[in-house]
Order: C-alpha cells, then sequence, then structure tokens
C-alpha cells in the first residue's frame, strides 16, 4: 500500500515532466524562434546596424518596389512546374514499383532513395558539370546527333534550376506516392476486375482517386523544398535565373539587412503555409472517404 | 652510461620547460593575425634574432579582428595584421598607435610603390603612419590565351559582344560597382553620387548580358572553366585563382587593367595597448624583410611589399579597398541588376 503511494507521484511527476517537455521543446525551437523572425520583419536598418522601431516599411517595400513582387511570382511559377515535372515522373515510377512482388519492390524503392543520403551540395556540382557545354549531356545529345552543335540551353538559365531541383527533388515525390499506392485494398481492384471493368477503367477510377492524397502530399513536399532553395539557382541558375531564395539569401549576406529579409521570409512563409494547409487538405479529403 | 643520458634528457626537457615558463612570465609579443602571416618558423627566427617570445592568435574574419581589438579596447595584443579598408575604422576608434617609420629599416627596402606611406591611401591619418603595408593582392583580369586575343589591357574587354556567354563575373555588388565605375573613368570607385549610380548600374545591365554566370568561390569558378567555354574571368581571389586554373592545365594568363585594379592591402599595426613599443617594431622591420617576404608569397600566393611577384608589375596601377559610400544600396542595386530580365 505504502509502496504503491510512493511510486505513484513519481510516476505522476515523471509524465508531468514529459508532458512539458514534449510541448517545450516544439514552443522553444520552433516557436520562440518564428516570432522573433516575424518580429524582426518589422525593424530596420540604418547605416548597417538594426534599428529596433516597429514600422511596417518592409512589407510596403516587398509590395511597391518593382523588383521583388515579379521575382516572386516567377519563382512560384518555377516551382509549381518543378512539383507538376516531379509528379508526372514520378507516378508511373512509383506505380512501377507497386506492381513488382516482394523483395524487388523494397529494393529499387531504395536505390531510388540512395541519391537521398548522398550530399546537396556535390549533387549540385555533378549536376552542373552534366549540363555544362563540355558536359555528358551536350557530349551525349551531339553523338546521337540530336544537336549539331553543344547547346548553353541546359545551363545557367531558368531550365537548368528546372532540372536541376526536379532531379534532386523526385525522391521526395516517389515515397508518398508509393505508399498511398501501397496502400490501396487489392480486392477493391479484383472487385473491379470482375465487374468486369477493363484496366485502364480500373485505374482511372479506383487506383488514381485513391492516390490522389499521396500525389497531393508528394506536389506540398516538393514545392516547399524547392521554394526555399537559394542555392541550387545560385549555382545553376547564372544570370537569367534570378529567385526569390538568391534575393533573401542576400539580405542576410552581404546586404546585411536582417529586418528587410526577414519580411521576405514571412512572405515566403505565408505561400509554404499555404502550401501544406492545401496538400494536406486535399490529402485527408480523399484519405477518409474510403 | 644509458642512465646518464637519461639523466641528461631530463635535464634538457627541464631547462626547457624552465626556459620557456620564465619567457612567458617575461611579457611575450602578443600578436594578432590571419593564417599565413606568423608562421611557426618566422616566429622561431623572430625569436632568436631579437631574444623576444611571440604568442600568436589567429583569426578568421575581419569581424574578428573588430571584436578581439575593440573587446579589450586594444590591450589584449600588442601588434596585429588589418586591410586598409578597415584601418581607418580603428583609428576613429582610437584603438591603433602611430608608427615611427624611422625605427623600421627594412621600410626603406620595400618595393617603389609602398615607400611613400603617404601615397598608400588608407596607412595615415592627419600625417601620421598607423599601417605598415606587408601584403597584398590585386583583383585582375584572367583570360584564357588561346581564346582571347589580342592579349586585353582593360576590363573593358569583358563588355565585347566578342565574348558574349563567354565571361565569368564574381557575385558581389560592392565590387562590381567599383571596378565598373574605374571602368567608366570615375575617379573614387568608392563614393559614387547619384548619377554615377545609375551609369554604373546601366553598364551592369550590360555586362550581366554578356555573362555566362556569377561566381562566387574560387573552386566553383574553376569548376564551371573546366566544364563551359570560358574566356574572362573577373578573378577576385587574384593569384591563387590564376595558379590553381594553371595547375590543371588551362591556357591563363593574368592581368590588371589600364585603369586600374582593385587590391586589398593588409598592414601590421600597433595597437593602442602596446607594452613594449620596441618590440612590435622589431616585430614589424622582421616582417617586412626579404626572406619572410618571399616566402609569404611562396607560401599563400599573395604579393608582398618587399619582392616583386605575380601580384602586380612595377607600373600597374593598383586602386587599394576602401570602405564603399553605402553598402546596404550597393547590395540592393546590384539584386535589381540580377533581377533586371
Amino acid at each position: 500500500m505504502s509502496e504503491a503511494g510512493s511510486t505513484q507521484p513519481a510516476e505522476r511527476r515523471l509524465s508531468l515532466l514529459v508532458t512539458v517537455l514534449a510541448f517545450a521543446l516544439p514552443v522553444v525551437f520552433v516557436l520562440v524562434p518564428l516570432a522573433i523572425f516575424l518580429g524582426y520583419s518589422f525593424f530596420s536598418v540604418d547605416q548597417g546596424t538594426i534599428v529596433y522601431d516597429l514600422s511596417l516599411g518592409n512589407y510596403v517595400r516587398f509590395f511597391t518596389d518593382p523588383v521583388f513582387l515579379p521575382v516572386f511570382w516567377n519563382t512560384i511559377v518555377l516551382c509549381v512546374s518543378v512539383a507538376i515535372i516531379c509528379i508526372l515522373l514520378a507516378y508511373p515510377a512509383a506505380y512501377f514499383l507497386t506492381t513488382l512482388k516482394g523483395r524487388w519492390r523494397y529494393a529499387l524503392l531504395m536505390l531510388l532513395l540512395v541519391p537521398l543520403l548522398m550530399s546537396y551540395v556535390i549533387k549540385i556540382y555533378a549536376i552542373r558539370s552534366i549540363l555544362g557545354l563540355n558536359g555528358f549531356l551536350n557530349k551525349a545529345l551531339v553523338a546521337l546527333g540530336i544537336l549539331q552543335e553543344p547547346s548553353t540551353l541546359f545551363v545557367f538559365n531558368m531550365n537548368a534550376i528546372l532540372l536541376t531541383l526536379t532531379l534532386l527533388l523526385i525522391p521526395f515525390a516517389i515515397l508518398p506516392i508509393f505508399l498511398s499506392l501501397e496502400r490501396i485494398p487489392q480486392v477493391l481492384l479484383r472487385a473491379s476486375d470482375d465487374l468486369g471493368a477493363s484496366g485502364s477503367q480500373t485505374f482511372l477510377r479506383i487506383t488514381l482517386p485513391l492516390s490522389l492524397p499521396g500525389v497531393a502530399s508528394a506536389a506540398s513536399f516538393v514545392f516547399v523544398l524547392a521554394i526555399g532553395d537559394f542555392l541550387t539557382p545560385q549555382m545553376v541558375g547564372g544570370i537569367s535565373g534570378f529567385t526569390f531564395g538568391r534575393i533573401l539569401y542576400s539580405q542576410f549576406g552581404t546586404a546585411y539587412n536582417w529586418p528587410f529579409g526577414a519580411a521576405l521570409s514571412v512572405a515566403l512563409a505565408v505561400v509554404v503555409i499555404a502550401a501544406i494547409l492545401v496538400g494536406e487538405r486535399f490529402g485527408r479529403n480523399r484519405g477518409t472517404s474510403v | 652510461m644509458g642512465l646518464k643520458k637519461a639523466f641528461l634528457r631530463l635535464a634538457t626537457i627541464g631547462l626547457g620547460i624552465g626556459l620557456m615558463t620564465s619567457a612567458a612570465l617575461a611579457a611575450n609579443l602578443r600578436v594578432l593575425a590571419w593564417d599565413g602571416y606568423a608562421d611557426a618558423d618566422w616566429v622561431k627566427d623572430f625569436t632568436a634574432a631579437t631574444g623576444i617570445g611571440v604568442d600568436v592568435v589567429f583569426i578568421g574574419s575581419d569581424d574578428e579582428i573588430w571584436a578581439k581589438i575593440k573587446g579589450s579596447e586594444g590591450q589584449d595584443f600588442d601588434v596585429f595584421a588589418v586591410n586598409t579598408a578597415q584601418l581607418q575604422r580603428y583609428i576613429k576608434a582610437d584603438l591603433v598607435s602611430p608608427i615611427d617609420v624611422t625605427k623600421l629599416a627594412n621600410q626603406k627596402e620595400v618595393l617603389p610603390r609602398f615607400r611613400d606611406l603617404t601615397a598608400v591611401s588608407g596607412v595615415t591619418k592627419d600625417g601620421k603612419v598607423y599601417g605598415i603595408p606587408f601584403c597584398f593582392d590585386s583583383i585582375g583580369l584572367i583570360y584564357d590565351t588561346d581564346k582571347v586575343k589580342p592579349a586585353p589591357t582593360s576590363m573593358s574587354v569583358l563588355w565585347d559582344p566578342a565574348y558574349k556567354g563567354k565571361v565569368l563575373a564574381y557575385d558581389n555588388g560592392e565590387h562590381n560597382f567599383s571596378f565598373t565605375a574605374l571602368t567608366l573613368g570615375y575617379k573614387d570607385p568608392f563614393n559614387l553620387n547619384e548619377e554615377q549610380m545609375a551609369a554604373v548600374k546601366a553598364k551592369l545591365v550590360e555586362l550581366k548580358r554578356n555573362v555566362l554566370s556569377f561566381y562566387t568561390t574560387a573552386d566553383e569558378a574553376q569548376q564551371i572553366y573546366q566544364n563551359n567555354d570560358v574566356a574572362l574571368i573577373w578573378a577576385n581571389y587574384g593569384q591563387q585563382q590564376v595558379k590553381a586554373l594553371q595547375k590543371i592545365g588551362a591556357h591563363v594568363a593574368y592581368v590588371n587593367p589600364s585603369e586600374g585594379a582593385l587590391a586589398w592591402l593588409d598592414n601590421w599595426v600597433i595597437s593602442k595597448g602596446v607594452r613594449d613599443n620596441a618590440a612590435a617594431e622589431k616585430w614589424i622591420d622582421f616582417m617586412l624583410s626579404k626572406k619572410v617576404g618571399g616566402e609569404l608569397s611562396e607560401r599563400t600566393g599573395f604579393g608582398n611589399t618587399v619582392t616583386e611577384t605575380g601580384s602586380a608589375g612595377g607600373n600597374d596601377k593598383l586602386v587599394w579597398l576602401n570602405n564603399v559610400e553605402d553598402p546596404l544600396k550597393r547590395s540592393d542595386m546590384w539584386n535589381e541588376v540580377k533581377a533586371t530580365p
């Protein structure tokens, strides 16, 4: 009796501690930094030092300066394109994986995910040398007779960013699509077959709708990762591939204008949060209707 | 026999430790410098020649020097290295002492362009010398000798449509505004008025259309050079960059443009809190010796102020980097240049 009485408060204290920690970690490491960030976006900079007076100047500048909105919009279009291309390429790949039996399925899936183990920067370097004028892609196209002479179409422009981001982010699209395809109960497909539906009818009316949650989360993953990236545009974007991430980066580096950089980040965060919400909502609706 | 040897060794070690502690007690010279500016063998030679012990602390950025010197109001170090663009800030904050150049015998033997220190912008104030130049490099032009003929003499070649898409420029607003201002013939590239800024910006938009890409690190430029058709590189990393390219077999040469090349210049300065001024002077004089200068260039690839190096020929015009009128504005305008379609 007395024993049980003494362990119970200790246990309760422990569980209280765990609860506090569980709440404290995200608050301290996520919410507080975000709040500080938001706070900074209302400050300004004068002669290289931050002025701690609240103003909306940074946001006014973002919406009125002719530089930022066009770049912002172009970047969003670019990242939506990356997401679409990733989905178009990843869906068949994921679908193919689900048709494989047993061990092969996971062995191939692992192979597709291996690039994630490599350093991001090294991958960009490698892709850049492939895309270059003397690079593998040009050499191959010329050797095959598709091009007369090496082309500069593939590197140091928007195409290069599009290609590189697609290549880097495709594993993030394959995984969620694969998981949603794998979760589709085989009985549904067999029932469809029993009722006389053709292969394409089954795909269009059963498989595709049921896999859309995976597609939605894949698209939002890729979009969010692409729009937050500044290194890829910096390294392969050249002179015409100027993205919002590069502007943001410069505010924290050379410009030393943290408040304005914070305001630009808030604008970016709004878009990112919207993308995540859309992806999540779309995904959940379809998911629960099964 | 063996025992005697062991004894002797022990005694020597003991003596060594004793000497080391006594040297430390007798107030060593405290040096703050970039890696490569106070190599161990020079320090050893200096101590052997003068009997002055030296404690070296290495730093990794301009901000770090400022933090260390300003943090102790100069009391923690006797002598330190700082570039011309930074030095005026230290003078203004009263953190450095004037230097009596007559005490530096080797200063009379330096390269002609460094002999009259009043002609070196940034190292003097009110007629007093605060910095002794000892290491520099220019930001010139690297060109591919197979592709660029005749050899260029001016940065204006970067705008030549013949090299469209074969130019590598550097991704930095401050430097790009300065060198373009020099190319346009402006006297003071670090203090541009509104009208000049606008002209430079327009010129940079033109440059952008001739450029393949903007690089940030020397490695990056080299990789782009290897995989693409590059004829001209605006060489932010000067001699180091040329040598690295030549090492991989590239046919490249280096030139300082006739309108003047931007160049950084590091100086030895004596801090306000110096404990032994004579020792600090001896250190600076020692660093200006032909031996140290030559070895410095050999090891780092930078130019020194004592012996001729590839960084600059005797008649090359060098423009020592200085603080610009408004770094933030230059950075913003550089973003505008990059955002221009």
